[in-house]
């Protein structure tokens, strides 16, 4: 019985921890779940500002076109229990991104996991810093 | 004999039970994640730590009027999506007048005034902590300021406790006016004067300037708040409402911080809406 409630926990965590990151307002009305995109770019801005933090990233395209991806996450605040602070992302990082793009505004994307390419530490994770370091 | 082979019987049949309701809940909760990792797989909203399992059957701590001390802060307790599945009901329970169905099922989750950085008001909760604070004077309690940490657009809501009463000339406002008393243990607080401008849960259930609720909020052990919460509201509700909802103890070195919603609120902007169009 114990092993059994063991793993009903394990589930029951694991779901605590991946519902969904837009507590303020929904996903759906903004949100495309069917464009799922993964890019590299150069952090412009981090604004650590309510109700939702977001993370600002220069794309360059094949052409030298540039796009500022509008990237929103969780509440700066819900982050920062996590552990997480300003200086683990800053502007100049080269850093690769999963996001789903906006439904009329492609580019205002909500961030699904953004990890910096100098040393492929993936950033703002359940856990924080140290849960997320390379191993 | 035969009881020893009843009980071999039952014990097969009780772990068959267990087998299944484990494999049907996990189904449920892996289907479940699977749709929320579609989403995102970073810090999920609210990512407030709880106290450890091990600590909620703790003692409940007490004020110096003997009182349990109910200040938290708290993690739930209210609606949120829906205030009928949250509150307990099943899927039509909810004994809506005509009109106010139709209304609810019309609205849309991105017109919520919440969603403008507007009051959540009662019982709306949102995933981040919050928290009861008692206001001790040499006359005793004689307010209980209820604070959430995102949802009150910088107001606060206030609960009387000494003894007065509801006045007959009041404005519709987004809390209304809240008088409370212990009735032993349990914290009652009776609200009148509600707008009826916010929405009940994000799916849009309504209620009138009529709506008069009842919280009931007790705590059984360290880690748990119930909130026993009475809609009764003859505007847009056929009869009286009884809901229950739980909160849990957020860990004791969480404190509220900072939330000023409307410093960058740009919500509706990537899927081309304005906010609160219901409103304008």
């Amino acid at each position: 019985m114990r092993t059994k409630l063991c793993v009903l926990a394990v589930g029951c965590g694991v779901v605590c921890l991946t519902t969904t990151a837009l507590a303020h307002h929904g996903f759906d009305a903004e949100y495309d779940a069917n464009k799922k995109l993964t890019l590299t770019g150069v952090v412009q801005k981090v604004e650590w500002q309510n109700p939702h933090m977001r993370v600002y990233v220069d794309v360059t395209d094949n052409g030298g076109k540039v796009t500022t991806w509008n990237l929103e996450m969780t509440s700066p605040n819900t982050v920062r229990r996590q552990g997480w602070g300003p200086k683990d992302l800053e502007a100049g990082e080269k850093v690769t991104f999963t996001t789903f793009a906006g439904k009329v505004v492609e580019s205002r994307g909500s961030l699904v996991s953004i990890k910096k390419v100098s040393d492929g530490r993936e950033l703002f994770t359940a856990g924080g810093p140290d849960a997320s370091a390379p191993k | 004999m035969e009881a020893a082979t009843d009980d071999a019987g039952s014990a097969v049949v009780n772990r068959i039970l267990v087998v299944s309701a484990t494999v049907a809940t996990l189904t449920l909760l892996l289907s479940w994640q699977t749709d929320a990792q579609q989403r995102i797989s970073s810090i999920p909203a609210g990512g407030t730590p709880l106290i450890a399992d091990k600590d909620v059957n703790g003692p409940v701590p007490r004020l110096p009027d003997g009182h349990p001390d109910l200040s938290g802060p708290w993690l739930g307790g209210g609606s949120n999506a829906d205030i009928e599945r949250e509150g307990g009901l099943k899927a039509g329970e909810l004994p809506l007048l005509p009109w106010a169905k139709e209304l609810r099922d019309k609205r849309k989750e991105q017109d919520e005034p919440y969603v403008a950085c507007l009051p959540m008001s009662v019982p709306r909760i949102n995933p981040y902590p919050w928290k009861m604070v008692f206001s001790l004077t040499p006359k005793g309690v004689t307010e209980i300021y209820i604070l959430h940490e995102l949802g009150d657009a910088g107001a606060h809501r206030v609960v009387y406790m000494d003894g007065r009463k509801h006045p007959d000339d009041l404005l519709p406002s987004w809390y209304g006016h809240s008088i409370g008393r212990w009735e032993g243990d349990t914290l009652v607080i009776d609200t009148v004067g509600y707008n009826d401008k916010f929405w009940f849960d994000s799916r849009g259930t309504p209620h009138t300037e009529k709506l008069h609720t009842i919280e009931r909020f007790s705590r059984p052990n360290f880690g748990t708040l119930i909130n026993d919460f009475t809609i009764d509201d003859p505007g847009a509700y056929s009869k009286t409402v009884q809901l229950k909802f739980t909160a849990r103890r957020v860990r004791q070195d969480v404190e509220l911080m900072e939330d000023i919603c409307t410093e960058n609120n740009q919500a509706g902007i990537a899927g081309g809406y304005k906010l609160n169009s219901e409103q304008r």
